[in-house]
């Protein structure tokens, strides 16, 4: 029709767009990264080792789904880390409790440790969202404060000291049990990312957050209540860490609040943002971010089979880390301004 | 000074009143640091004993300085997650390169130089690989300096196998630790005269200049046609530099090279800044700011230290400090602009 | 056209009175009356900054009004916030796209409003609807392409139709036709047709008298945030209008310009961008006079001299400056060899705006031994130097140490100019020179290109406010498409001539 209109639009792009945004560069870097371990130690496609990536990947994936639903709203949540420590803690202690009170209420024992482990990860992010949301306060600041004080309640509770006391049922047949020859948390996992894609792609909500990272004033003159969805996206990512830290808990057999920390916290968003998700918001996938997150578990377990320095390790992930940002920019300014 | 209360003032035909509100408002940092010295006091006299100030002094210089360093890249808008690691890369380096040098029987005069230049190097290429990521190959500083965080890491943890460095030679503790100017100890010192030089920096300089310029609006800076990238990649250079500087203070006061000696440094280096009214939105900060967040943060372990607050609580405390300075900072530029 | 609806004595649909809104400092609106009758059209008219823009916000829920009754339907409303006056059937269009850039049309289309079960998405009928929307409009446009992948005058259209999806009693247009070509501004006329037939209300906003004519029922004048008449379209003269608005005779608003064109000191040749927004353009600039470039909003024309300066990519031409070729141009050597930018959005590229004015003034001279030696500034030259050139550009109040965010739009061009006074230039690039001032400083601008021009320099002036191109310049280049479809010199400088050069280039397009 009007080839005046369409003329001045970059045609040939739109190509390459749809390669290196829709699909990305990552499943392929996977695909390279399982064959060429696959070639040079059989020990990797060892069913062992297997299991034990898919675990790995499965906490951090869940972790950084919930990383990724923030940031693409635009926010930032330092405080993942911390939520785990304090989630497998609280849910250990309370477990203990329970159990001392109501001996033989298996039933009772669990569902309280695992709602009050939850419970944490719903208060941190309320608290989270509220500093963001109603008091405006930059999500970095607030959650690196949350971050500290949440790290501080999980060591005050049990001044560093690993908790025990849990019914061994939620042990062994769930933390430790295998369906369909698949650990638990790859289970989870699975439900979280199926659960986060359909909100993402499906939901009001899901919409809503792709909105107000896009352009928050175009959110607000369309009528969408921002404060709300904000304070959504951090009480999701909370409660993601925490069902992490029962997770951890669950499967280790004790809460401990040196469970996800710095580290935890820096591989979500380092899944998150290898994943495609943009800092400066409104886009990014989770199920791409679960791709991330295998790749990085994979990463990491493919330096140790190869006998590379544990200490050197962080150096890899830095460097890709920041090669997989800068490509995809280059790729971005290709494409031309925005 | 913010400069937003300043256009406030002269619009506002009445003048007399946010002149007394600015002075209230900015007065709120200080007063609560008296407030806060007297409130320990009364719990514990030692609080406010010369030897105890001289303490607290002593202990705010280094954080100052990391907040210095920090305050330099928050003012372009980044920060540098990686300060932490490079303080603990530069830690290792130094010790290393003197032990090597004391090891093969060079004079110590040499071997301090080795020392030195060893120290200085390593932060140096760390603030070069940060600014040209970040300026060059436009990665968002977070992405960016969360690389380098690893990488860091990594050469620090390498290159001492993950324990302390010994052979540190006492001359270079007493020259960055042990010694005093008129009865002061060194590290205070140091600090002051960096404060004074790196003020002069921020407010006499084009470069200093150029910092507020591009921190308030980038785009315009590229327009009048400032350097920005050159700009950006001395920035960060800068603040690794003075970062090297604060772990060989750090370095000198331990007497060995420890790997991880950064710890939790860039985040606190990073509430410093903040707490003291640095704007994370870039342009606003100096070394004022700087050295009263430290103070403030200090004043307050101390104080929770001699009071014997315990070590888990502290963490907590210093979250919500986090968010309630940052929050009062927020309000104090909202009153003053109504 | 069918105009001329009768007026219904009947209650307005819209009826605002007294409406004051006020700013940090600043006096927005200052007790404004309004009303808006079922099926009427009703223009808004005032110079940039007179309040037009805080009105429609406030009309669409945006802003809160500090005082005054907002009627709407007869019922009285308070507390209006957008989602609530989409839901009463007020719709606006604004000229800031209200659009999120990472989302596809469709879904923009129904942001806010999306048909859902229990919060669950219903794609489908979402996407069935937006395509009978687009149908009905007769908009060339693919629901399920991604917004930052369309041309402007396709996000345009995106913003229309999202305005029209769903109960439409009142519709407010903010410039609809800034970037939309001839052809597809006729389909928009006959769309506003079709609305008032069946008794929506428009608010429109626009500077083309043209337009004002073809489509206006009523006209309300704003100066200053004040309402200054209400008149019938029918019954008004352009010259009345004008007066109006400006408070002052026209011809007084274009200064008389003596062009002595000398030799050619910009000199493009066969120049394409990297992102196609020019191509193959041809042009020169001469000393002693003022060449103008007109053309729609996203016709190239701001990007050529941007790529003059250096701070757009070129993949291809050359540029000669006095002679001289200038390869790879960036923004420090232009300041270097005498050119300077004048950028046309002075908030985003323009003004560092909670720093002095002093030093947003002495941005661009900062390598200049006179303004720091050795790295080291001179603080107390620079304060004299700003501070004489800003009391020379009578700034108001003289302060240089007020923050330049503090100034009006007026003032903050002042600042911009003082740039051109700090050190030597020879070439002066000036983007849409008074977007966003009133017209005491237009006047002002005017008159400080005159002393530019007069005293032997090339100006090059870019504006899409077509009166203001042809009044300034000498010579005057027609920009469509990313490229040169006409050059007019002397007599030929009218607004028909500038009009059938677009037409003319359309018809090319089509038949291609």
């Amino acid at each position: 029709m009007s080839t005046a209109l369409t003329a001045a639009e970059p045609r040939g792009t739109i190509g390459l767009r749809a390669i290196a945004g829709r699909i990305g560069f990552l499943p392929g870097l996977l695909l390279l990264l399982v064959a060429g371990m696959s070639a040079v130690d059989p020990q990797f496609y060892g069913i062992i080792n297997i299991l034990n990536i898919l675990r790995n990947a499965s906490l951090l994936a869940i972790v950084a789904c919930g990383q990724a639903l923030v940031i693409v709203a635009g926010g930032f949540d330092l405080s993942v880390g911390a939520v785990v420590a304090l989630a497998s803690v609280v849910t250990a202690k309370t477990m203990a409790a329970t159990a001392a009170a109501f001996p033989g209420n298996v039933v009772l024992v669990i569902a309280s440790g695992v709602a009050a482990g939850l419970g944490c990860g719903v208060v941190v992010g309320l608290v989270n969202g509220f500093c963001v949301a109603k008091l405006k306060v930059s999500g970095f600041v607030v959650t690196l404060g949350t971050m500290s004080a949440t790290a501080g309640v999980g060591l005050m509770i049990t001044n560093g000291i690993p908790v025990y006391g849990m019914p061994d049922i939620f042990v062994k047949s769930f933390g430790r049990a295998q369906a369909f020859g698949l650990p638990t948390a790859v289970h989870v996992a699975l439900i979280v990312i199926i659960l986060m894609v359909f909100a993402q792609r499906r939901t009001l909500f899901g919409r809503y957050v792709y909105a107000i990272g896009g352009n928050v004033d175009a959110a607000v003159v369309s009528g969408v209540s921002i404060q709300r969805h904000i304070v959504g996206t951090y009480v999701v990512s909370s409660v993601l860490a925490a069902l992490t830290g029962i997770l951890l808990t669950a499967q280790v057999g004790s809460g401990q609040a040196s469970f996800g920390g710095d580290r935890m916290m820096l591989q979500s968003i380092a899944a998150a943002v290898i994943g495609g998700v943009s800092l400066r918001g409104g886009v990014g996938r989770v199920e791409l971010v679960a791709i991330s997150a295998l790749f990085l578990t994979i990463l990491g377990n493919a330096l140790n089979l190869l006998h590379v320095d544990s200490r050197l390790q962080p150096v890899f992930l830095g460097v890709i880390m920041v090669a997989a940002v800068a490509l995809d920019e280059l790729i971005r300014r290709r494409r031309g301004r925005v | 000074m913010s400069d937003l209360e300043l256009s406030v003032m002269a619009k506002d035909t009445d003048r007399a009143k946010p002149l007394s509100d600015r002075c209230v408002w900015n007065a709120v940092l200080p007063a609560a640091l008296v407030v806060l010295l007297f409130g320990f006091a009364a719990f514990d006299r030692s609080v406010l004993s010369s030897a105890n100030l001289l303490n607290i002094a002593q202990q705010t210089s280094y954080l100052a300085l990391f907040a210095m360093a920090q305050t330099v890249v928050i003012l372009t808008r980044g920060f540098d997650l990686a300060l932490g690691p490079t303080v603990s890369m530069v830690s290792v380096g130094t010790a290393l390169a003197m032990a090597g040098a004391a090891a093969t029987g060079h004079e110590t005069g040499v071997v301090l130089l080795a020392g030195l230049s060893a120290g200085f190097g390593l932060g140096i290429a760390c603030g070069l690989f940060n600014g040209v990521v970040i300026a060059l190959l436009g990665v968002n500083p977070f992405v960016a300096t969360l690389g380098s965080y690893n990488i860091a890491i990594g050469i620090a943890t390498t290159l001492s196998s993950g324990r302390p460095v010994q052979g540190v030679p006492k001359i270079f503790s007493e020259l960055f630790y042990g010694g005093s100017l008129f009865g002061v100890p060194a590290a205070i010192v140091i600090t002051v005269a960096v404060g004074i030089v790196l003020h002069l920096i921020l407010s006499r300089t084009v470069f200093g200049r150029s910092l507020y310029i591009l921190g308030t609006n980038s785009r315009a800076a590229a327009v009048a046609g400032l350097p920005v990238k050159r700009i950006l990649v001395a920035t960060y250079v800068l603040c690794s530099a003075l970062a090297a500087l604060g772990a060989i203070m750090m370095t000198a006061r331990t007497g060995s090279g420890e790997p991880n000696l950064g710890g939790a440094l860039s985040l606190q280096a990073i509430a410093g800044a903040v707490v003291g009214g640095t704007s994370l939105a870039g342009g606003r900060g100096g070394v004022g700011t700087a050295v009263l967040g430290a103070l403030f943060i200090t004043i307050l372990s101390n104080g929770m230290n001699l009071t014997r607050i315990d070590g888990y609580v502290q963490m907590v405390v210093l979250g919500a400090i986090v968010i309630i300075g940052v929050l009062l900072d927020r309000l104090r530029l909202e009153r003053s602009s109504q | 056209m069918d105009v001329d609806v009768a007026p219904k004595p009947a209650e307005p649909l819209l009826q605002l009175r007294g409406i004051s809104k006020h700013f940090t400092g600043v006096q927005a609106l200052d007790r404004i009356d309004l009303g808006v009758r079922a099926g009427e059209l009703h223009v808004l008219f005032g110079e940039n900054g007179a309040g037009k823009s805080t009105l429609i916000n406030v009309v669409s829920g945006t802003f809160p009004p500090d005082e005054g009754s907002f009627h709407f339907e007869g019922e009285e409303i308070r507390h209006l916030t957008p989602q609530r006056a989409r839901a009463i059937g007020i719709s606006p269009v604004f000229q800031e796209f209200s659009l999120v850039p990472s989302l596809t049309v469709e879904e923009n289309l129904f942001l806010g409003r999306e048909i859902t079960t229990g919060g669950v998405l219903r794609a489908r009928e979402m996407r069935k609807r937006a395509q009978a929307l687009i149908d009905e409009l007769g908009f060339d446009l693919d629901p399920s392409r991604r917004v930052d992948d369309l041309s402007r005058a396709h996000q345009q259209m995106a913003e229309i139709a999202k305005a029209l999806l769903g109960k439409v009693r009142l519709l407010i247009l903010d410039e609809p036709t800034a970037s939309l070509t001839e052809r597809e501004t006729g389909r928009l006329f006959e769309l506003i047709a079709r609305l008032k037939s069946r008794g929506v209300g428009l608010i429109y906003v626009s500077h083309r008298m043209r337009e004002i004519r073809t489509l206006a029922d009523r006209v309300t004048v704003l100066r200053d945030g004040r309402h200054v008449r209400t008149l019938d379209a029918a019954s008004s003269t352009d010259g009345e209008l004008v007066e109006l608005m400006t408070g002052r005779k026209i011809d007084l608003l274009y200064p008389t310009i003596t062009h002595k064109p000398g030799k050619v000191i910009v000199d493009v040749e066969n120049l394409t961008l990297a992102d196609g927004s020019v191509r193959d353009v041809n042009f020169y600039g001469r000393a002693g006079e003022i060449t103008g470039i007109a053309g729609l909003v996203g016709c190239g024309k701001s990007e050529l001299i941007r790529a003059i300066y250096g701070i757009e990519p070129a993949t291809s031409g050359a540029i000669r400056i006095d002679g001289a070729p200038y390869e790879f141009p960036a923004a420090r050597r232009s300041l270097k060899r005498g050119i300077a930018y004048f950028p046309a959005n002075r908030t985003a590229e323009g003004l560092a705006l909670s720093r002095p004015i002093r030093e947003n003034a002495s941005m661009t001279v900062l390598d200049l031994p006179a303004f720091a030696r050795f790295g080291v500034l001179r603080q107390a030259a620079e304060r004299a130097k700003i501070g004489g050139i800003m009391a020379q550009l009578q700034l108001r109040p003289p302060n240089i140490e007020r923050a330049a965010g503090a100034l009006s739009g007026g003032n903050r061009q002042k600042v911009m100019l003082a740039r051109a006074l700090t050190r030597e230039l020879t070439v002066f690039l000036f983007d849409e020179p008074s977007v966003g001032i009133d017209v005491g400083a237009k006047l002002e601008v005017y008159e400080f290109m005159k002393s530019l021009v007069e005293a032997g320099a090339a100006v090059i002036v870019v504006s899409s406010e077509l009166p203001e191109a042809l009044a300034l310049s000498n010579r005057l280049y027609v920009m469509h498409h990313g490229r040169i479809v006409a050059e007019l010199t002397g007599a030929d400088r009218t607004e028909q001539n500038v009009l059938s050069s677009f037409f003319r280039d359309h018809l090319t397009a089509e038949v291609a």
